[in-house]
């Protein structure tokens, strides 16, 4: 019986196909605030669905050079990644599936699987263009990772553990935004980062190099990554929504804290130009020192 | 009647020609504000370096002429000096077609030679590139499309493209013909080293549709619809050069009031232009939210434009010896209502593209060009503006009724690509404020004057500010009624050379911004390559 | 074309595949060498006046992220081989849009000597949109007509291409 609930938890909620499709929601929202602010009216309700199903029936083609089964298995392992990960992460006002101590790194490093293999995909190319794309991802997931995560450290030294679900508890209690704002705006940019959201989309700058690492990908391998990239949105709103804005305990709370996030990133989308990637970079040594400060003043301030 | 102006350019060609007696065969002032000289194949470099040592104007274009009847390609030398003209003229024999370079004087030559060299068959001795600027990769050898022996009708078969096999070693990035960043094709190769940019050449050609060759084979009127086509975003400059042209052949001046309509239409040209690249080099830069807004404001234009001709795009408001259309006065003020609207948004993005931080942060200090640089690669338009450089045809050499309603000139000195987006947006409001003055003293009268269908015998020189620089026609007619020869010099091939030279050393990231800076109109060009191979 | 067994999972598989396809058709912009007039109103419908995002047309910079290939332009022969290999990049199932006079017969360029004509003599063309240049809305129907074919038991529901690449 257990087994039984177990499966049906991984497969349709609140993990797997609820996750997808809160992805997809999630995507959808971005594109139609993004569109609003820019005067538009932007796409239909279904329209990242009928992206996805239109990409999974489309004919993949592997390009001449490229690594055959590398080529196949990177999608999958992008959405795996973070599929993984929201086992661990309160999602939907329900408690993690599964918490043990020290799932906190554990989830860090799966959400950084996504733009790892993107990185690879591009890599594994012989596109210039996938190739310098997937430098550039490569570049600016070593950038953001070590903020993000020290950023993330600061609410479980608060806390007092490496547990998400201990975390979250102890952050119900106050809001960490505000005793550890620096921490908050580091996270949210890391994961802006992270996801390669605009204005820190240099990766995939389109009037640059075309499409970045996945310029050679087409059909079901572009759709998993999409569907990726949705569903640690959604994972990665999450985790900052949990640690730093009071916990997210119940339904209603959960969706809206973390479309308020949401709102906050595409008004950053909106009103900044894309930075080049040696200005994110650069950018990024004050992310880390900034999150490394706020530490410390956790730590002597207790 | 005296007029000022011919005083003062009859002094600089006096001046001029001073300086090249010993060398002068014969001289000619074909039309007031031109002078003529006639000079041998060996003296071009020497009169060359005289004019360049005396600071006597700069070099506008290289025109070729196919003489059949004489067995001779004539090269003219035009160089400009505010509304003075000085043209030199060679002759070369078909049997010995070779000219020496003035590359070593006017390094960016090198552009309008290699088409004169494609074009008319004539081997211009130790010019740094001799590659093919438009003719396609599989053109073969031999054949001249400017030459009057070349029938357009007849197909020219295709030759396997040679195969340059230089590049080992490097790693080269393409951008285009098809890319994002463009929206007209056109080839790129830059050299990386990392995400540095250390070489860059240009492949043009791709919008390369022979459309000087084909003004031969229409009526004057039907060239006219062909040119206005040329470019799409500047084709009213382009019709509106011609028909001056043609109008000073034929000894006709379009009324008063034809004359300050085309001003009208020129200036809402210039806006929507403006704008257009304010949102496209936006975007470029990864600022979507400015391309909708800039956008959506030149819908405004466009609207006025279509109220006014009919079209969005393409407006073909010209007519040889005047406009198709009046302005009513309802018109008047519906445009007048619509310049109120784009001023106040233009002062918006004034403020925008000076003090946003994100945005100085792809702009500022990107892509500098001092004014020496400048004036050494001939750039013109409001890319030379950005950079001190004052040429500005409406106000050096007004043209119809830029003297009644003159603009003012707009001049930054960064050479940065900031300075160029300030010199652009302040353009448009510099255009919103003559435009106004315009309507409110609309002079009565009519719409056309009368034009021959033969257009008399002779050459003329026709000089116009479109929205990129300075567009130069050079116009034949041999009493017929089709024009011998239409030669369009565009602004964009002036600019090129600019991105070239200042591409290497930046980031990778800059280029298109680079690019995106001086405005580029590569089917204004269908021509243009500038090799610079590290 | 291959049979297919007309199961009623099968038909559901084809109208759930058409169906995306009608409202997610992913476009690449090329130009073959036209005077930019076609190409600046193809932009203009990204913006907000038009915004072409609410049928799901996203501009994309990569042909294999692509399904509709909006060609403007004469086809210069410099730019023939580029446009050849881009249609071939582009997975199937695909479609051409060819917008303007030009692309639909060398438009006002007919007879110039290094064009080639119009953009069916290289690639197959499921839609023509006339004008010079066509306005957004025209080109915005065009592009709606052409979604429309495309559902399941419409007149002409399969592309030019026949599925198989080049016709």
């Amino acid at each position: 019986m257990n087994a039984f609930l177990s499966a049906a938890a991984l497969l349709f909620f609140p993990g797997g196909l609820s996750l997808l499709v809160s992805g997809l929601a999630y995507e959808w929202a971005d594109r139609k605030l993004l569109a609003r602010m820019q005067n538009r009216l932007g796409p239909r309700w279904f329209q990242p669905l009928a992206d996805v199903v239109k990409l999974l029936s489309k004919e993949e083609i592997v390009p001449y050079g490229a690594n055959r089964l590398i080529f196949n298995l990177l999608p999958v392992a992008a959405l795996a990644g973070p599929l993984t990960a929201a086992l661990y992460v309160p999602l939907f006002g329900l408690p993690p599936m599964y918490s043990f101590q020290g799932d906190l790194i554990v989830v860090i490093y799966l959400l950084s699987l996504l733009t790892i293999c993107t990185g690879l995909a591009g890599a594994n190319m012989a596109s210039r263009f996938s190739v310098l794309g997937a430098t550039r991802t490569l570049t600016q997931v070593f950038a953001y990772e070590a903020p993000f995560l020290l950023a993330l450290l600061g609410p479980a030294i608060a806390a007092g553990s490496w547990e998400i679900r201990s975390i979250q508890a102890f952050a119900e209690t106050r809001w960490l935004l505000l005793t550890q704002p620096l921490g908050f705006l580091v996270a949210l940019i890391g994961l802006m980062g992270k996801l390669e959201l605009p204005p820190f989309d240099a990766p995939e700058a389109e009037t640059e190099i075309v499409a970045g690492a996945l310029t050679e990908y087409s059909g079901r391998g572009l759709a998993l990554f999409r569907l990726g990239k949705g569903v640690e949105m959604v994972v990665g709103l999450t985790l900052i929504a949990a640690f730093f804005l009071g916990g997210v305990g119940n339904l209603p709370g959960f969706l809206l804290k973390t479309l308020v996030l949401l709102l906050v990133l595409v008004t950053l989308q909106a009103v900044l130009t894309r930075f080049r990637i040696d200005q994110v970079v650069r950018g990024w040594r004050w992310g880390a020192l900034l999150a490394l400060l706020q530490i410390l003043v956790m730590i002597i301030w207790g | 009647m005296t007029n000022p102006e011919l005083i003062s350019f009859d002094s600089l060609l006096e001046n001029g020609r001073s300086l090249l007696e010993s060398q002068i065969i014969e001289a000619q002032t074909p039309e007031p504000g031109r002078l003529d000289l006639v000079i041998g194949p060996s003296d071009l470099p020497q009169a060359v370096q005289t004019l360049v040592d005396n600071h006597w104007g700069y070099l506008a274009a290289i025109t070729g002429l196919d003489r059949p009847e004489s067995s001779e390609v004539e090269a003219l030398y035009h160089f400009c000096s505010g509304p003075a003209v000085l043209t030199l003229r060679v002759r070369v024999p078909y049997a010995e077609p070779a000219l020496p370079t003035i590359c070593g004087v006017i390094p960016s030559a090198t552009l309008y030679e290699r088409e004169f060299m494609e074009m008319f068959g004539v081997q211009v001795t130790g010019t740094p590139d001799p590659q093919r600027l438009f003719l396609p990769d599989d053109w073969p050898e031999g054949v001249y499309p400017l030459r009057k022996s070349f029938n357009p009708q007849e197909k020219v078969p295709q030759v396997k493209p040679k195969a340059n096999g230089d590049n080992a070693g490097r790693y080269i990035v393409p951008i285009g013909p098809q890319h994002p960043a463009l929206k007209e094709p056109g080839h790129f190769e830059f050299t990386v080293n990392g995400e540095i940019v250390t070489g860059a050449s240009v492949r043009l050609g791709y919008v390369h549709r022979g459309i000087e060759k084909a003004c031969e084979e229409r009526t004057w009127t039907q060239a006219m619809y062909l040119l206005e086509r040329v470019c799409g975003i500047c084709s009213n400059s382009h019709a509106y050069a011609y028909v001056l042209g043609v109008e000073k052949l034929a000894q006709v001046e379009a009324p008063e009031r034809a004359q300050a309509i085309r001003e009208l239409v020129a200036g809402l040209e210039r806006i929507h232009s403006h704008l257009l690249w304010l949102g496209v080099a936006a975007h470029e830069a990864g600022f979507d939210t400015l391309f909708m807004y800039s956008w959506r404001d030149r819908e405004t234009v466009m609207d006025l434009l279509e109220r006014l001709t009919g079209n969005r795009v393409n407006y073909s408001a010209n007519l040889i010896g005047g406009v198709k259309f009046d302005v009513d006065d309802e018109q008047r003020r519906t445009i007048l209502a619509g310049l109120d609207y784009l001023e106040e948004r233009c002062r918006h993005y004034l403020d925008v593209v000076s003090t946003d931080a994100a945005f100085l942060q792809r702009t500022r200090g990107v892509g500098t060009m001092t004014r020496e640089q400048a004036e050494l690669l001939g750039v013109v338009g409001p890319t030379a503006r950005a950079s001190g450089v004052d040429r500005d045809i409406r106000v050096e050499a007004p043209y119809g009724s830029y003297r009644r309603f003159p603009v003012s000139i707009v001049i930054e000195h960064a050479g940065d690509l900031e300075a160029k987006f300030v010199v652009r947006v302040k353009e448009m409001l510099v255009s919103i404020s003559t435009l106004r003055a315009l309507l409110d003293n609309l002079p009565p009268g009519e719409l056309v004057a009368r034009v021959p269908r033969r257009i008399p015998a002779g050459e003329t020189i026709s000089r116009v500010e479109a929205p990129r620089g300075e567009l130069f026609y050079f116009i034949k007619s041999s009493g017929g009624d089709k024009p011998e020869r239409v030669k369009v010099r565009t602004p964009s091939i002036c600019n090129f050379g600019s991105v070239i030279h200042t591409a290497v050393g930046h980031q990778f990231a800059d280029m298109p911004m680079l690019l995106a800076g001086i405005d580029p109109c590569f089917s204004c060009n269908d021509r243009m390559i500038v090799v610079r191979k590290k | 074309m291959e049979t297919r067994i007309n199961s009623p999972w099968n038909r559901l598989m084809d109208q759930m595949k058409a169906w995306a396809r009608i409202n997610s058709p992913w476009a690449i912009h090329f130009n073959s060498g036209s005077c930019n007039g076609c190409d600046i109103e193809i932009l203009a419908t990204l913006t907000p006046r038009y915004d072409l995002e609410r049928f799901g047309v996203k501009l994309q910079g990569s042909p294999r992220h692509s399904d509709v290939l909006i060609c403007t332009g004469p086809v210069t022969r410099q730019a023939r081989e580029r446009l050849l290999r881009i249609y071939e990049q582009m997975p199937e199932p695909k479609f051409v849009v060819a917008v303007g006079s030009c692309g639909l017969s060398g438009g006002a360029f007919q007879g110039c000597y290094n064009v080639i004509g119009s953009i069916d003599e290289v690639i197959p063309v499921d839609a023509y949109i006339p004008g010079c240049p066509p306005r957004p809305e025209a080109i915005i129907d065009g592009v709606v007509k052409l979604l429309s074919s495309l559902k399941p038991g419409a007149a002409g529901a399969q592309p030019a291409s026949n599925g198989k690449g080049m016709a």
